[in-house]
């Protein structure tokens, strides 16, 4: 009864670039330091020059990494609260349509359950009740949609995703 | 149908679980930092100084993230308020405390004080260093090392009175802040540990690590 979850590689990334960013920052204020020691001991050459230089790359890069982080962010959430969505009208479909079939609340229960997944033994432990109330629940459901088994009550719901 | 809502409620107000890595690493590094330059390394020793500039990155770093960050790392997501503050803590202590979309009001206000203090601290060690980066002060002590004392001499030319006094001040300054920043520190484990308890949710792993599923 897993639920999908983004990939490792895009759960890292904004981690990956969050460390990065913090590296980058660590890196610059030293440049940044030594640039300026350097400004005022001396009058500006072509090594202080460069050294800047370095250093106001760095910043302008922490800068990009940031703003690609946010985006990154910004972009998991919406996807997290798409698929929060999309369960929660495909649950508001099964729950309208386990009232039309007039399951009792202890057999919508059971019904989702059996629609996760969970086999009998799972279902029986989880609700507390013997195994054989669990069948005879699953059988009445099953007569009540009018399918012929678990296989066919699973497809009832996802057949109309798959067009 | 006790099924039905395992997953998670739509449109309840609580804190990010967990937290972006941005705020998480930052948190971390400069509580690192703190332990490391309060308590173990040698005071005003090079280590001391490179983790001090080190930490002026970061801190700067999470602040513009205060401006520029996801939502509930803005400032704007916990603005400091003594009296929602007290509100949140009489709330918790009388089982009725509500959830926020960042820190808590108590928490906002130690986050404020820690990054204040944490400020003063690396401003006048700056003061203490002659904001010399940490390059310069080690080369300048491989030189003394080598027998070239001319640094010194420099140095305290350099010095007047007036200066000395500064400095005096300055290191009276980062001694009271780093002493106020272990209490707070302290105050604020403490805090966690409590609402954690009364909440009874764990406050501590959203800060360390997405929850494993």
């Amino acid at each position: 009864m897993t639920t999908p979850r983004p990939t490792a590689r895009s759960r890292h990334q904004p981690a990956l670039l969050a460390g990065f960013m913090l590296a980058q920052g660590v890196a610059a204020i030293f440049f940044i330091a030594d640039a300026v020691d350097d400004l005022m001991a001396a009058p500006p050459g072509l090594h202080v020059l460069a050294e800047a230089l370095v250093a106001a790359v760095l910043v302008v890069g922490i800068g990009v990494v940031g703003w690609q982080l946010r985006l990154t962010l910004e972009e998991m959430r919406r996807q997290e609260q798409a698929l929060d969505t999309a369960r929660g009208d495909f649950l508001r479909v099964v729950e309208e349509q386990f009232t039309t079939w007039d399951l009792t609340p202890a057999e919508k229960d059971v019904g989702l359950m059996a629609l996760k997944g969970a086999d009998v033994a799972e279902i029986a432990e989880a609700r507390g009740a013997a195994q054989g109330t669990v069948r005879a629940q699953l059988t009445r459901i099953y007569a009540k949609a009018g399918v012929s088994g678990r296989a066919q009550f699973a497809a009832w719901f996802v057949e109309d995703l798959l067009d | 149908m006790a099924a039905l809502n395992r997953g998670r409620a739509g449109g309840e107000v609580s804190p990010p679980n967990p937290w972006d890595p941005l705020v998480r690493f930052s948190h971390w590094f400069l509580a690192a930092a703190i332990v490391a330059n309060a308590l173990l390394n040698k005071e005003g020793g090079t280590w001391h100084i490179w983790i001090g500039w080190a930490a002026i990155a970061v801190l700067a770093i999470r602040i513009i993230w205060g401006v520029v960050g996801p939502y509930e790392a803005r400032f704007s997501a916990f603005p400091p308020s003594l009296r929602a503050a007290r509100r949140h803590v009489g709330a918790l202590f009388w089982g009725r405390a509500q959830e926020y979309p960042s820190h808590n009001p108590a928490g906002a206000l130690m986050v404020y004080a820690l990054w204040g203090l944490m400020a003063v601290t690396l401003a006048t060690g700056l003061v203490m260093t002659g904001a010399k980066g940490p390059m310069t002060i080690a080369s300048e002590k491989a030189a003394v090392a080598a027998g070239d004392w001319s640094v010194l001499v420099k140095e305290s030319d350099g010095h007047d009175g007036e200066h000395d006094d500064d400095d005096e001040i300055a290191e009276e300054i980062h001694e009271a802040a780093s002493n106020l920043i272990l209490f707070l520190a302290l105050l604020h484990l403490g805090g966690v540990l409590i609402e954690s308890k009364l909440l009874r949710r764990n406050l501590i792993r959203p800060m360390l690590w997405r929850r494993n599923t």
